[in-house]
């Protein structure tokens, strides 16, 4: 069955999964699009378009096998390492798979929400609130979701809710806090062997390291476990595919803030 | 000991999850009911398992160790991979994303608004009734902070216009969107019964009463044959039996509209 995988600059969701991808050495095809062009909601030959119209992380990346669009960074990884009977991404034991899932649950829901919102403040709110508001209207019309359609418009609005970038702030420095007490005790990985987990939190981290320097201040360890991963082949070989000198600051409006609870 | 507890409230969104997923299984547990109305996940005894104080939680004694588990899909797949009993996951990759891309979608988008509805219509009143100052003081026992918004949300129905719009349009896509899945196949992501029926299930058992502007035999025809399928499992009939409250009374009602 026919596969292509479309994906954005090599950061925050899309970086997962073109890593994951190189580790599993499966050949399936990959097509860079312009996230900001808003081209993931313009993709041909979509028979099945639920997962790709409720996406909840956001302008993630998609792949497309038989005419279905699939999505979500972490479930996407995992069908990588499942379609390549193991990769090496997942740990054996259950209750380490257990672990792994809580792990990247908490990065995805409280940490990826946080830096796409600095991140687009930094480097792409300028992009989207410059789109002409004829193409932003076309653009934006074509987003099926309200709610993330809702984050895009903040942004063409130029919209900066100074609650929503502390709380934000709060996140990332948690983030690096809870990584510096996983890596306390010395090991390489955050699961003690190399897994989704590392792939995801080092997708939303890395690129806050150019962006909030001050929250690694403190985390020797949190920092000299970026740079290993850095130098993973599989990231490596993600990182290789940006088409932009600096791919760990290209964001996109990412996933919504919990909303309850 | 036994291997198996399980801290759970009712047979019901995610404190059902677990329990219907350890009875599927046919794993024995040992049942310890939280009464999440009289704030029994916050109290010493509760923290000192799952200091969150988030319900469900699982002890699993195993290899000389005691392990603590929460979050109740998590829980699920972990009983699912760790004991024998019928395979609550498809065999293939595909469908294993589209599994969890629905549990995903369940627990992050259409759940927290599903939950907020039941929290302003059954869970507020509920606690309402009782005196302020003990009110007041089991919030302020709450650990996690995200949590005692939620709960001073639900006690002084608080929950704003716009929030609770948000949560009736999520509500009434999210149902439009199982309706349409479950005209492709027979259960949630795939062709068999999985840790997804079993995670949606335990939020929409009742939607034929709780929403009968947007579901009913008329109006949702597959979920309606779904729920008929899924009702009539010999796990999910023991798993409602150990509700404690009219939650459980609801599940009766449907049961007995779907056997008529």
């Amino acid at each position: 069955m026919s596969a292509v995988l479309y994906h954005g600059e090599p950061n925050g969701a899309s970086l997962t999964v073109l890593a994951a991808l190189a580790q599993s050495g499966l050949d399936i095809e990959c097509r860079s699009i312009d996230l900001l062009a808003g081209e993931r909601h313009a993709l041909p030959d979509i028979a099945d378009p639920i997962a790709l119209d409720l996406c909840i992380e956001g302008e993630g990346p998609v792949l497309v096998i038989g005419g279905e669009a699939m999505t979500e960074s972490v479930f996407l990884a995992q069908y990588f390492d499942e379609a390549a009977d193991g990769a090496g991404l997942q740990p054996a034991d259950a209750y380490a798979r257990w672990e792994m899932m809580m792990w990247c649950r908490q990065i995805t829901e409280r940490l990826s929400p946080a830096a796409a919102l600095l991140g687009n403040l930094a480097t792409s709110q300028h992009a989207i609130a410059a789109i002409p508001a004829d193409g932003f209207a076309t653009l934006s019309a074509r987003i099926v979701s309200d709610d993330l359609r809702q984050r895009w418009q903040a942004l063409n609005d130029d919209v900066v809710d100074a609650a929503q970038v502390a709380d934000s702030e709060t996140k990332v420095t948690a983030a690096v806090e809870r990584c510096e007490k996983q890596l306390s005790d010395g090991r390489d990985w955050l699961m003690g062997v190399f897994s989704i987990a590392d792939l995801v939190t080092y997708s939303w981290l890395a690129g806050m390291q150019i962006l909030r320097p001050d929250a690694f201040a403190a985390a020797p360890r949190t920092t000299a476990w970026l740079a290993r991963t850095a130098d993973q082949p599989c990231v490596t070989a993600a990182l290789g595919r940006s088409t932009v000198s600096e791919p760990l600051r290209a964001w996109a409006p990412g996933p919504e803030i919990n909303r309850w609870g | 000991m036994d291997a198996v507890t399980l801290y759970h409230w009712e047979p019901n969104a995610n404190s059902g999850k677990p329990m219907l997923a350890l009875m599927e299984k046919g794993v024995p547990f040992s049942s310890h009911y939280i009464d999440m109305l009289q704030f029994d996940q916050h109290k010493p005894e509760y923290l000192a398992i799952n200091p969150q104080g988030t319900i469900p939680a699982m002890t699993h004694n195993a290899d000389g160790q005691r392990r603590v588990l929460t979050e109740s899909t998590a829980i699920m797949e972990y009983v699912n991979d760790r004991f024998d009993g019928p395979d609550l996951m498809p065999a293939d990759a595909q469908d294993r994303w589209r599994v969890r891309w629905w549990m995903k979608f369940m627990d992050q988008w259409l759940g927290p608004s599903f939950s907020m509805i039941g929290w302003s219509v059954f869970v507020g009143p509920m606690v309402r009734q009782r005196d302020p100052a003990e009110l007041a003081a089991a919030i302020d026992r709450i650990p996690l902070p995200e949590r005692r918004v939620a709960w001073r949300k639900a006690i002084n129905g608080d929950f704003s216009e716009s929030e609770m719009a948000e949560s009736r349009r999520r509500v009434g896509l999210g149902i439009a969107k199982l309706e349409e899945e479950l005209g492709k196949r027979p259960y949630v992501g795939s062709n068999q019964y999985s840790l997804a029926d079993i995670n949606i299930f335990n939020s929409t058992y009742s939607l034929p009463l709780s929403q009968p502007d947007l579901a009913g035999k008329d109006k949702t025809p597959n979920i309606m044959r779904w729920l008929k399928r899924v009702y009539m499992r010999d796990a999910v009939k023991k798993t409602w039996a150990m509700g404690k409250t009219d939650l459980a009374n609801r599940y009766g009602l449907i049961m007995a509209e779907i056997e008529a």
